[in-house]
């Protein structure tokens, strides 16, 4: 989801450790090392990876540096390929009943169970090369002075997936505010006892 | 990972807890908060509400989504015990307004709106100044968010609380009497 959107969702995470100066100058070199690999040429199901926020085509950061102000963005952009159930139902079909035929030719009647597994795994390959990856952007804000980052979704799926690659990219851990973690982060450390052991309220009496 | 597991309940509870609390403390106010700095904000609660109660298997959910403001079904849930675990917030500062949809137990955000950044590139303009107006605007209702909070979560934590909960009693039974 585009953070310039009218309409934007939200996860805010907190970067635990300290950034040192030598990794804020390493962000942009660190994002095209990892940039998104494309694979509308290949079988592959699914690419992700960093993309300029400016143009989800630019993987090195070519029309626009990623800096802006005390801010570093980037995208992550992810690529899926989605086979249509009806569509792999027919064509296995198709595989089915010609592997059948071929079998007769030679007196079988059926096909094994290990033969129908891999005729799926080669139909399934088949189609996956024929249909186009839908890509999908997320954008991330990096707050560098105040160890912040925004990040522009909030499907649990997508989170886990960018909170796992953020951290073999800059080898950093992101904390995602929850109610807990914002409280911590206010109150500090020293709260943690007392915010661990509170009891549900009893709003009504 | 594990310490994420761990802080599920309080997330739950702390989010919860937050959002009812909310809810009775910006209509007691009339939505007037401060920031630290003195500056002042309207947050209130509007148009989308869900409350949720019980465990388990047995959760019980209530959401309204009324666009003249009537919010008697979640208010009835509030009154069987029921806590505010979703909700639609408007902030205001003089002309400006924001409006988004928070989750108690996760404080995820969508529908984020912000006072409108102009779109259209005029010649001159420095290339990131849509972004840094755009981000200026997020971060800024973020702290708005992080201020109400900040005030609550002092409460929360404090010996204060159980007056606190006295006092939304009053208020849950004057409505009532209305």
């Amino acid at each position: 989801m585009p953070i310039l959107s009218a309409s934007v969702g939200l996860t805010r995470y907190r970067i635990v450790e300290e950034v040192e100066d030598d990794l804020i100058r390493s962000i942009p070199n660190l994002l095209v090392k990892y940039a998104f690999k494309d694979i509308d040429h290949t079988a592959e199901e699914r690419s992700f990876g960093w993309v300029n926020m400016d143009d989800m085509l630019d993987d090195k950061w070519s029309i626009s540096p990623p800096e802006k102000g005390q801010y570093y963005t980037f995208s992550l952009r992810l690529d899926t390929r989605r086979i249509q159930p009806a569509v792999l139902k027919k064509h296995l079909q198709i595989a089915l009943n010609h592997e059948l035929e071929e079998a007769k030719k030679e007196g079988k009647n059926f096909i094994s169970r290990d033969r129908k597994r891999e005729i799926k795994d080669q139909v399934t390959l088949k189609i996956r090369a024929r249909s186009l990856p839908i890509p999908a952007i997320f954008d991330a804000v990096w707050n560098v002075p105040d160890n912040r980052l925004y990040f522009a979704c909030s499907n649990s799926k997508v989170l886990d997936m960018f909170e796992e690659y953020f951290t073999d990219t800059f080898e950093l851990t992101l904390e995602p505010l929850t109610p807990f973690f914002l409280a911590m982060n206010m109150l500090g450390e020293d709260a943690a006892q007392k915010l661990e052991s509170l009891d549900p309220t009893y709003f009504v009496g | 990972m594990d310490l994420l597991l761990l802080a599920e309940r309080e997330n739950t509870l702390l989010g919860q807890d937050f959002l009812t609390w909310l809810w009775y403390k910006s209509e007691i106010r009339d939505g007037l908060f401060e920031l630290e700095n003195g500056e002042r904000f309207l947050l209130f609660m509007e148009q989308r509400m869900s409350v949720q109660g019980g465990e388990g298997e047995n959760i019980d959910t209530a959401t309204v989504n009324s666009s003249s403001g009537d919010m008697t079904e979640v208010l009835m849930g509030l009154k069987t015990g029921k806590k505010v675990t979703r909700a639609q917030l408007r902030m205001e500062i003089d002309e400006n307004a924001w409006q988004v949809q928070i989750k108690a137990e996760d404080f995820a955000l969508s529908g984020l709106k912000t006072p409108k950044v102009e779109m259209k590139d005029e010649e001159g303009d420095d290339p990131d100044s849509k972004f840094l107006e755009k981000i200026f605007l997020i971060e800024k209702s973020l702290s708005l968010l992080d201020c109400v909070y900040m005030e609550f979560i002092k409460i929360r934590i404090s010996n204060n609380w159980q007056d606190e909960v006295a006092k939304f009693r009053h208020w849950l039974r004057n409505d009532e009497e209305k």
